[in-house]
């Protein structure tokens, strides 16, 4: 009762819910419903019966969960994909850094991390299959240099970009190298890892689907295929919800996290 | 001991002097060097794997004679195609749906968050249901791609739009312009540098796109080529193949930075 008499007491008096219900705040919603009326709608009249749909999928969620093999594929997706990016991320900065202090170290390495970077990493698959097998390796692989790649170049951009009066300030007060690498280097590069880390983070998910498809390891990205090739497509929609609502957390985690670090950077 | 401090202070200034006098063939003799170890690596140690890796000169043989007579061409055409198709269309509709979404605020509210949704969820996963609906052909594929690749343009064109001062839209309607004079002489201006960022995102993201849809719808052009050799464990023809694409994908993103500095130098000497 008083945490009702609350809430009365802490809204508006009059207009208040036609004052929060603008066009803005209702856009979305009418567009997302409409959407996924849309789609019901025509799956229902125009595609067999097997083809996803919005009440499908909402309606396969349950079974799809309490299935063991539903939190095998997630715990081995997800835990690979955190696993991977932290391990190619402290990697990244430590050569990032390195790259950007040392000049001739990063004349010695860019070549490589940026052709590398240039590279779509699905084209590595093959190779990495050849070398390592169709084994969970094989993924981890692909996932540590999927983060590598952007956070080392992220980081050598950031650690280079110093300003000078901060060098000059940290000579002045006798920094030796390792003061300046880790001391006003790497804070200085934060936002730059911060974002280096997002685009890991997108890579990773993306190309860990991509070796579990292509090497046939077990994981979410399979269950994708493996349900739609068994002609259960909602439960196949179920797993591309979940990993579409872990790759949207790990953006706005990304997007807060460059808040933090960065505030003076917005955006 | 500061004998010593004096004479390690006076050699690191010597070398830091040197470094900055020649830092220009430094830099070539650290490209040098890097390239001839790696491939002298790769010459020396190829062979300790058996079937697994191959030399150096093996790879360069193999790519040699795919491209000669082999499936390479053929399969590069492919992909090509496929791949300035779906680029094409991403700058087309990405330019398009970017400028809608900052002109029109009720639009931008509605789907806004949608767009960043599908940004982040690995397209990938969408696949197996866009296969459903459309099939496995030359569109679907498209498809693929252009959901890969139009993000950047399309978010880079949006916010560049929105990010237009409002002193150049005020000056613009004191003159007397029409919509279609604003478009021309303030919005095309003022957005193309940010599309330009985008589309060079895009030129590298389209490739990726273009082998996506090529290993995961049915496989064709250099996907294809790339698990033909792994199926059959041929490393040499694998190698070959990936130093290839990466070759391509080196040279189409040294293309988009060239475009977007002789853009930006364009842009700078209009305003200068």
């Amino acid at each position: 009762m008083a945490a009702l008499g609350d809430r009365i007491a802490g809204a508006p008096p009059r207009g208040g819910l036609s004052r929060w219900l603008t066009a803005e705040r209702l856009a979305p919603v009418v567009a997302g419903l409409a959407f996924l009326l849309l789609w019901q709608v025509y799956v229902e009249a125009r595609l067999p019966d097997f083809v996803a749909t919005p009440l499908g999928i909402v309606q396969a969620f349950p079974s799809t969960l309490a299935k063991a093999r539903f939190w095998s594929d997630v715990a081995a997706t997800l835990g690979a994909i955190l696993e991977g990016v932290f391990i190619g991320s402290v990697a990244g900065i430590l050569i990032g850094v390195v790259m950007g202090r040392v000049r001739e170290l990063n004349w010695f390495l860019s070549a490589y991390i940026r052709a590398l970077y240039a590279l779509p990493l699905v084209a590595l698959v093959p190779i990495v299959i050849i070398w390592v097998g169709y084994e969970p390796a094989a993924r981890m692989i692909i996932v540590i240099i999927s983060a590598f790649l952007p956070v080392a170049v992220t980081t050598a951009d950031g650690t280079r970009a110093i300003a000078k009066e901060y060098l000059d300030v940290g000579k002045m007060f006798g920094a030796r190298t390792h003061h300046v690498w880790f001391g006003i280097a790497l804070p200085a590069a934060l936002p730059y890892i911060v974002a280096g880390i997002e685009m890991g983070f997108a890579r990773g998910i993306t190309n860990a689907i991509a070796v579990e498809v292509l090497a046939s390891i077990n994981g979410m990205g399979m269950s994708v295929f493996t349900q739609s090739a068994e002609l259960n497509e909602n439960a196949s929609l179920v797993y591309v919800v979940c990993l579409a609502v872990f790759a949207v957390g790990v953006r706005a985690l990304m997007i807060r996290a460059r808040r933090t670090v960065a505030p003076w950077y917005g955006g | 001991m500061t004998a010593v401090a004096a004479a390690s202070a006076s050699l690191s200034r010597r070398l830091a002097r040197l470094r900055s006098v020649h830092a220009g063939p430094i830099r070539l003799a650290c490209y040098a060097t890097s390239l001839v170890l790696l491939f002298a690596a790769w010459q020396a140690f190829g062979d300790s794997f058996g079937v697994l890796f191959v030399p150096f000169t093996a790879t360069v043989r193999a790519l040699w004679a795919m491209l000669d007579r082999g499936p390479l061409l053929g399969a590069l055409w492919v992909s090509g195609e496929l791949y300035l198709v779906s680029l094409a269309l991403s700058i087309v509709i990405g330019i398009a749906i970017g400028l809608a979404l900052a002109r029109f605020r009720l639009i931008a509210a509605a789907f806004e968050p949608y767009v960043f949704i599908l940004y982040a969820t690995p397209t990938i996963s969408l696949v197996p249901f866009i296969s459903v609906i459309c099939g496995f052909g030359f569109w679907p594929k498209v498809l693929v791609s252009v959901l890969i690749s139009i993000f950047p343009i399309l978010i880079g064109v949006m916010e560049g739009a929105r990010s237009i001062p409002n002193q150049h839209l005020d000056v613009a309607a004191m003159f007397g312009s029409s919509e279609g004079q604003l478009w021309r002489d303030v919005v095309v201006p003022y957005v193309t540098p940010h599309a330009m960022t985008g589309i060079k995102q895009s030129i590298a993201l389209a490739m990726a796109g273009t082998l996506v849809g090529e290993f995961f719808l049915n496989p064709d052009g250099l996907a294809a080529v790339l698990l033909e050799g792994t199926t059959t464990l041929d490393s040499a023809s694998v190698l070959a193949v990936t130093l290839f694409v990466a070759a391509i994908a080196v040279l189409l993103v040294s293309v988009g930075e060239l475009i977007e500095r002789r853009l930006l130098r364009w842009r700078h000497s209009a305003i200068g």
